[in-house]
This record gives C-alpha cells, sequence and structure tokens, in this order.
C-alpha cells in the first residue's frame, strides 16, 4: 500500500501509527526554528555588543548555542518537539515509537551538515523524498522518524435519523464503509454526496436525497442508536 | 455489541484516562504517580484491549481514532525512556568515554597518523626548504602568523581580543571542525581524512615557518599547553568519523543500516567526549595559553602535565570495574 504510516506493535498487541512527515511540513518547521534562532541570535548579539570584547566572545557562545546546541536541547527536553516542531505539530521520535533521546537526537542534528550539504538541504530532501518514511540521513544513522502528532478528528458526529436495518445483511468491509461515508459525507458537497449515494441504489432502492437518508438510516442503526 | 453501547458503557473510563494523561505531561513522572498514575498502566491496557476490539468490530473512525490517539499517548507515557541522570555524565567523563577511545583504537591510530604524519613532514620540509610555507600559506597569512607569534607580545596567539572573547572563538570554531569532521566522515570517510589532512598541514606549516623565522619560541609556548586536549579531541573526532564511514564501506557481518545505526551512536558519544575536550582546551588556550609571562619552565612545565593527564585519562580511565560496560 502507498503509505506513510509506519505500524509498530506494542507489548499489549495493539499497533502504534506513526504518520511519517513529509519534506514539505518539515522544511516549515525548520523555517520557523531559523527565524526565532536568528532573531534571538539577533537580540542577545546587539545586547552582548554593548558589552565590548568580552561581549563578543559571549555572542559567539551565544551563536554555536544557536547553531549546534538548540536542535538537541529542543528534542531532548520538549518531548522530542523544538519550536518550530511544536508549531507544524510534528515529534522526532525513535524506532520504538517514543521521544527521542539524548544519543539519536545529537546523531540526527550532527549530521545534519551532511543532509545540509549542497545549498539548502540538497541531500536531504533527496534521501526524504526517496525513503518510505521521509527520513534524511540522519534520521537513518540515528534510528528517527519524524511524525505527524494526530490532533483531535475533525470528522462531525454522524446525523441522527430513526435507524433501520439494511434489507441484505452487510460484511464487515461493507458496514465500515458505509459508517465511514455517513461520518465524513458531510465535507462533501451535496451533489457528490448524492452521486455518491446513488452508487448504493442497489442496497438503498431510492435515488437522491431519498437514497442518503436511507443509508444515515442505516449506519444509525449499526451505530446501534434507536 | 453495537458502537453506541459500546462508547456509551467505557466513555466515563475514556475521558478519565484522557484529562489525566492532559495533565500529567506536565508534572513530573514520580508525582504523577503518587497521585492517580498506580492505575494507569491497567487503565491503558484496558483501552488497549478496547482498540482492538474496536478495529475487529469495524466501528468507526470517530471512536477507533480516538481511541488510537489515547494509546499513542499512553504507549509513550508508559514506556518512555528514563530521564537522563546526571552522575551518569561523570561516570562518562571518567571511565566510560576512555573506555570507548581505547575499544576503538584502530579508528583512532588511523586518524592520528593522519593528522600527524602530515604535520611532521610539514614540519621538516619547512624546516630544510624554509620557501615552502610560501607555498602553502598566502603572504598575508604569513604576516598575520608573524604578527601573532611576535616574541615582544605579552599576548600570544592572536592579533586582537580579550580572553572571552577568544574563548568564545575557540569554542565556535574549534568544535564546529570537529562536529563537521565526523560528520563529513559518511562520506565514506573522505571528508574525515580530508579536514585531518589539512589541519596537519595547517599546522605542521605554520609550526615550520615559524621555527624557521626565529619566533618558534612563543609559537611552542602558546600551542603546547592546550594542544593536549585540543590535537587529541581533534584525533578522536576524526577517527569517529573515519569509524562511520568506513561501517558504511564494510558492515561487517550486519546489516549496513543496523551497523550504521551501531557506529552513529559510537561516534555520537566520542564526539561529545571531544567536544568537552575541546571546550576545555578552548578554556586553556584563551586563558592560560596567551599569557606569554610565565618563564618556559612553567609554560612547558604545564603542558607536559596537560598532557600526561590527556595520555594517562585515556589510558587508564574506567579499566578497574569490568562490569557494566
Amino acid at each position: 500500500m502507498l503509505d506513510t504510516v509506519r505500524q509498530i506493535e506494542t507489548p499489549e498487541g495493539v499497533s502504534l501509527r506513526l504518520h511519517a512527515a513529509g519534506a514539505t511540513a518539515r522544511a516549515h518547521a525548520w523555517l520557523i526554528d531559523f527565524a526565532l534562532r536568528a532573531l534571538a541570535a539577533f537580540f542577545l548579539l546587539a545586547v552582548l555588543g554593548m558589552l565590548g570584547s568580552a561581549g563578543a566572545g559571549l555572542g559567539m557562545l551565544v551563536l554555536f548555542a544557536a547553531f549546534w546546541i538548540y536542535g538537541v536541547a529542543c528534542e531532548v527536553w520538549m518531548d522530542g518537539q523544538t519550536v518550530g516542531k511544536r508549531m507544524m505539530n510534528l515529534r522526532v521520535v525513535n524506532a520504538d515509537g517514543t521521544p527521542v533521546t539524548l544519543l539519536p537526537s545529537v546523531i540526527r542534528n550532527l549530521l545534519r551538515t551532511v543532509d545540509a550539504l549542497p545549498g539548502i538541504y540538497g541531500i536531504g530532501l533527496v534521501c526524504c523524498l526517496i525513503d518510505p518514511y521521509s527520513r534524511r540521513i540522519g534520521d537513518i544513522v540515528a534510528g528517527t522518524m519524524v511524525i505527524h502528532v494526530l490532533q483531535r478528528g475533525a470528522l462531525g458526529q454522524i446525523p441522527n435519523e430513526p435507524a433501520e436495518p439494511p434489507s441484505t445483511p452487510l460484511r464487515l468491509e461493507e458496514q465500515e464503509a458505509l459508517v465511514a461515508f455517513a461520518e465524513r459525507g458531510r465535507n462533501l458537497h451535496e451533489a457528490r454526496q448524492r452521486e455518491l449515494g446513488d452508487l448504493l441504489e442497489p442496497l438503498t432502492g431510492r435515488m437522491g436525497n431519498a437514497g442518503l437518508r436511507k443509508l444515515l438510516a442505516h449506519a444509525n442503526w449499526l451505530l446501534g442508536r434507536p | 455489541m453495537k458502537q453506541e453501547r459500546f462508547v456509551a458503557l467505557h466513555d466515563a473510563g475514556w475521558s478519565e484516562v484522557e484529562s489525566w494523561m492532559r495533565g500529567s505531561g506536565r508534572q513530573a513522572w514520580s508525582s504523577a504517580l503518587a497521585e492517580q498514575g498506580l492505575d494507569f498502566p491497567s487503565q491503558y491496557r484496558r483501552i488497549c484491549q478496547h482498540l482492538a476490539m474496536a478495529r475487529a468490530r469495524g466501528y468507526s473512525h470517530d471512536v477507533t481514532d480516538r481511541l488510537q490517539r489515547i494509546v499513542d499517548r499512553g504507549h509513550r507515557l508508559l514506556y518512555r525512556p528514563p530521564a537522563p541522570r546526571w552522575h551518569r555524565i561523570g561516570e562518562f567523563i571518567v571511565a566510560g568515554f576512555p573506555r570507548l577511545v581505547r575499544r576503538e583504537w584502530k579508528a583512532m591510530v588511523i586518524a592520528a597518523a593522519l593528522l600527524y604524519l602530515p604535520t611532521l613532514i610539514c614540519l621538516l620540509l619547512i624546516h630544510f626548504r624554509p620557501d615552502v610555507a610560501g607555498m602553502i600559506f598566502s603572504g598575508q597569512a604569513l604576516d598575520r602568523f608573524e604578527q601573532m607569534y611576535n616574541p615582544t607580545r605579552d599576548r600570544m596567539g592572536r592579533t586582537s581580543g580579550t580572553d572571552v572573547a577568544m574563548f568564545g572563538f575557540y569554542v565556535l570554531n574549534n568544535v564546529g571542525i570537529a562536529f563537521r569532521t565526523f560528520a563529513a566522515g559518511l562520506f565514506f570517510g573522505v571528508g574525515a581524512i580530508y579536514v585531518l589532512v589539512t589541519n596537519g598541514i595547517m599546522f605542521g606549516g605554520i609550526a615550520g615557518h615559524l621555527d624557521a623565522i626565529g619566533y618558534g619560541g612563543p609559537f611552542w609556548r602558546f600551542v603546547a599547553a592546550h594542544s593536549s586536549f585540543e590535537l587529541t579531541a581533534i584525533v578522536i573526532a576524526g577517527g569517529a568519523g573515519l569509524r562511520l564511514g568506513y561501517t558504511l564501506l564494510a558492515p561487517g557481518r550486519m546489516r549496513r543500516g543496523d551497523a550504521l545505526r551501531e557506529a552513529g551512536g559510537v561516534g555520537a558519544q566520542l564526539v561529545l567526549g571531544a567536544f568537552l575536550m575541546l571546550v576545555v582546551a578552548a578554556f586553556i588556550e584563551a586563558f592560560w595559553s596567551s599569557v606569554a609571562a610565565f618563564p618556559d619552565v612553567v609554560k612547558f612545565g604545564s603542558a607536559a602535565l596537560l598532557w600526561l593527564l590527556v595520555i594517562a585519562w585515556l589510558a587508564f580511565g574506567g579499566r578497574r570495574r569490568r562490569s557494566g560496560d
């Protein structure tokens, strides 16, 4: 299946689903981080600049921290998220789905210099596009991956409709498809809903809005509503 | 069981765990444990079972997604790696790091050869043919070196700047070089070899040139002390890079990915150690090496002590205890 979800079976026998984050989302996060670091370094350098030569020394320590330490510190202390990643709802995780630990974080941030190499993340981008889980070289060596943090589902509740059993027994996949359609239907415009509903004319025996209502009634019945 | 009934039956339990997990991210694990956390593992496992049931029975995404979110979050809480403990840092510096350096001695020997042989060759070459220095460096650079190590100055090794300023500069510059040396090693070791050899040529070239024009005294007085930590750290970072590149070439009896991951872990530890060494080196370089006022005995005596310290540390650190590696 063409999918970027990596499933990891837990000791409890269910699987975690890690949704690999692609290059675009990660580039966004990187840009946010970059802007943040540049701003912070700029202001600190401006303040330290007033301290003269010793300030310049401290300023270079600030630059060092912004360049080398920021990523590792954020990822280790903030549950695998830099500020940019948090804003983009991304997270760095170890291979087993737990938030990244110190050594893997050090590796992936050191090897950033390799991924960034020809110009702007050339190697990293190519590697990201080839790898099934969008990992750059640093991620592969460190054994980490960047995932999307799932947000509260935007799916709506299924509209209420007096329940009615379907005329023929449905297989499990068919039941799932029907409920999923009822759940997501309202995200589609009405003509499209009707078009999809009409495909099930053999089941409902109706066309158009009447067919849709019938499908909702079946979905309600499948959910066990009165 | 129909979905609605299933949800009605378990909704309260799910909400309880959800709200507890939302709060526990903020507070320390131990205090969370004290309050309600004792129940958490069993609650979590029950929810795992609910998820498995919900999937098997084909419940809607509304339910499965919610349960999946609880499980993802709960897994992170329950199986999160232990927080790093501070005493481990001390243990790593005293025992773990030297042990690791000794274990990777082959890479270290090669890295040392790659750094010191060009140094030696340049040094000897310029000693007998002083004009070679002009081939390695531009005239401008040579002028700058001569200015930095002019015997009449009271601060050596720099053209301007205070101790603190130079400390910051050394950290930014030297640690950056060490980190890049390691990372560049991934290109089959070529990057690490390049950095080591060019640094060797530079160092040998400067030393040879200053020696040839009679500024050797201030130069050796300047570099003797901090070179103990600095050169050794560069060798270690280079060795870690070589190891990484060599693993990519010849993973041995492991899959390439696994071998690379292992080499990455070893390399990251070595580089972290080298990073600490370079901070120490920068400190010595900025605040001690640059002081020209002390007599030779003090300067070279301290340098000898530091070299002995580094060698003894790397050779004997962590030898006593055999277990726990």
